[in-house]
């Protein structure tokens, strides 16, 4: 036995640097492809890597990464939540209306609370009626969308609140910076933190890798599910109140599409479409690869459109490599 | 003699899903450190009984009692809080996930850093590391991924784990399907090993040669029903399959 342990000991020790250990970091890959396109995009634009560009960049992949820390935090659950996009329009909307109306602070409470109530009924509706929640959350969407388009007739409402909730979220602070990067940055740590470091992140993995073993270990996973469900929603609606709180301005068709960008950032930062295995680490540099391209292909004189077929490529190779290192590991 | 109560009761259990009838008045007993097997067909109930047992789901009818009260599971979290534990082979592990974190899943050791309850990885994964160690099974480290282990290692973490837990029942449904020889004898080693430990095991399958070795009694299930219940000393395997077979009991071992 003791010589076991000894055994045990020497091999663990061999390994500590080897390419192996490193390899198993889950965010690896998304850290190399990050790497890259930092440094293609300095290259060809003398302008990439300047201050101002750089905050540029966070205030887009703030508002971006928000969402999508919410989003891998569900998916790694094992469950999908495609109606973030108008969970963020519907928030923006309702944020500006009520802070006109009243102040700017009850307005944010509100809307929160109304996000996690849509979350919860994502939640509820998946659970209860078994529909994946691919479907469940399709239909949200629609609905939330539709709803918003309909009430509002596509008029867009400005701001014309008091500043305390914009300036917490996203006025100024100084060389470019915004207090929405310190959320995105803060956010990115407290989920890490609880996915990795808590009782709660064990169960949200045990969860989304296999249900029943959960459930026969004693894990409720059906709260699980709906409390991951009710935080995509929060997130995305902190999100939408951001956004608006930039722009000064509220539109009923803001953030369309943009469901499919978070859970591009999410699957390009290692996190498995099928459950049970994600970093929210790698998800902020997927989300800051989103954001660079975005504005690094501009800079390179690339028509804005290159973006999305960038990404789309990007997301491909960037699955098939995290699949394939998986498959080494597994 | 003196009566010593038995660990578990299990009175007049009956479930039906829909139309069909899964268990009809079944009653099953657990002595305190006994091998049980629990034998039957596909389909003849076993894994309806035992999930009952487990918390999985409620009975539409009956009564269980262990350690003399009696219990009313509604949900796995409840009969493993008792001390009951299930290993499966499909359903024990997480795949996905480490060594270490599938040991403590649910069980999740915490400290106190200022305010906020930690998980104790370190200490999640040293007592992780020294249980799996003990039973023999040769991994680099805590942290590897349950995928990449044989059927025979799944099988003695999940029991290894019971055993660090202190379990007083031990559930093992199918444990031999799909091992090969060596870890057939090593998981048995282990299920005598947790006997002398004085944990009682329900040893479910429908294969005899797997559990006559080991169990002291046997409890034969056939559409629902229970058809016999031998002692080891009454009756040989071949027996016990012509029970299986037939439905009913001979005359000569009713006793």
């Amino acid at each position: 036995m003791k010589e076991v342990s000894d055994n045990l000991k020497t091999e663990t020790k061999g390994q500590v640097l080897s390419f192996s250990q490193i390899r198993r970091w889950p965010e690896f890959g998304v850290i190399i492809a990050f790497i890259i396109l930092l440094t293609i995009f300095s290259i060809f634009s003398s302008k990439f890597l300047t201050l101002r560009n750089i905050t540029g960049i966070l205030t887009i992949v703030s508002e971006l990464g928000i969402m999508a820390i919410g989003i891998a935090f569900l998916m790694i659950a094992g469950e999908f939540d495609l109606s973030v996009s108008s969970v963020y329009a519907l928030s923006g909307f309702l944020f500006v209306t009520l802070a006109n109306k009243f102040n700017s602070p009850l307005a944010f409470i509100i809307t929160l609370a109304l996000a996690a109530f849509i979350g919860f009924c994502n939640g509820i509706i998946t659970l209860r009626s078994r529909i994946p929640s691919f479907i469940a959350t399709l239909g949200m969407m629609l609905f939330l969308r539709g709803t918003l388009l309909a009430v509002t007739g596509g008029e867009s409402v400005s701001y014309k609140a008091d500043a305390i909730m914009p300036s917490l979220l996203t006025r100024y602070i100084g060389y470019g910076f915004r207090p929405s990067h310190i959320w995105f940055l803060a956010l990115t740590l407290i989920f890490s933190m609880v996915l990795t470091n808590t009782r709660y992140g064990n169960w949200v993995f045990a969860t989304g890798g296999n249900k029943e073993v959960a459930r026969a270990m004693g894990v409720n996973v059906n709260k699980v599910k709906i409390i991951n469900f009710m935080l995509s929603s929060l997130m995305a609606s902190l999100s939408g109140c951001i956004v608006i709180s930039r722009f000064n301005l509220a539109n009923a068709s803001f953030g369309t599409g943009m469901e499919l960008e978070a859970i591009a950032s999410a699957v390009i930062g290692g996190t498995f479409l099928t459950g049970g295995y994600g970093t929210i680490i790698g998800v902020f540099f997927g989300a800051f690869l989103m954001g660079m391209m975005r504005t690094g292909l501009v800079m390179m004189g690339a028509p804005a459109y290159w973006y999305q077929a960038f990404v789309g490529a990007i997301l491909i190779i960037a699955a098939t490599i995290n699949l394939k290192l998986r498959r080494l590991e597994m | 003699m003196q009566k010593i109560t038995p660990l578990v009761k299990m009175v007049d259990i009956e479930k039906n899903f829909g139309a069909v009838q899964a268990l009809k008045k079944v009653n099953v007993e657990v002595q305190p450190g006994e091998i049980l097997g629990l034998l039957g067909d596909n389909g003849a109930g076993k894994s309806t009984l035992i999930k009952i047992l487990a918390g999985v789901f409620p009975p539409d009818a009956g009564e269980i009692f262990f350690e003399g009260k009696q219990v009313n599971f509604l949900s796995p979290k409840d009969a493993r809080a008792s001390g009951i534990e299930t290993v499966h082979q499909a359903l024990s592990l997480v795949n996905v996930m480490s060594i270490s974190r599938n040991f403590f899943l649910g069980r999740e050791p915490t400290k106190k850093i200022g305010p906020v309850n930690l998980l104790d990885r370190k200490k999640m994964d040293e007592e992780c590391k020294k249980a799996v160690t003990g039973l023999g099974v040769r991994v680099r480290s805590p942290h590897e991924f349950v995928s990449i282990l044989s059927g025979g290692e799944r099988q003695a973490i999940s029991i290894g784990r019971a055993m660090h837990f202190k379990v007083k029942l031990l559930i093992l449904d199918e444990p031999l399907t799909a091992l090969s020889v060596r870890e057939t004898k090593e998981v048995l080693r282990q299920v005598e090993k947790a006997k002398e430990s004085g944990v009682s095991v329900i040893f479910i399958t429908h294969n005899v040669y797997h559990v006559y070795p080991v169990a002291e009694r046997f409890v034969m299930l056939d559409k629902g029903i229970k058809i016999g219940e031998v002692y080891k000393k009454d009756a040989s395997p071949e027996d016990i399959i012509e029970i299986i077979a037939t439905g009913k009991m001979p005359q000569e071992l009713k006793s």
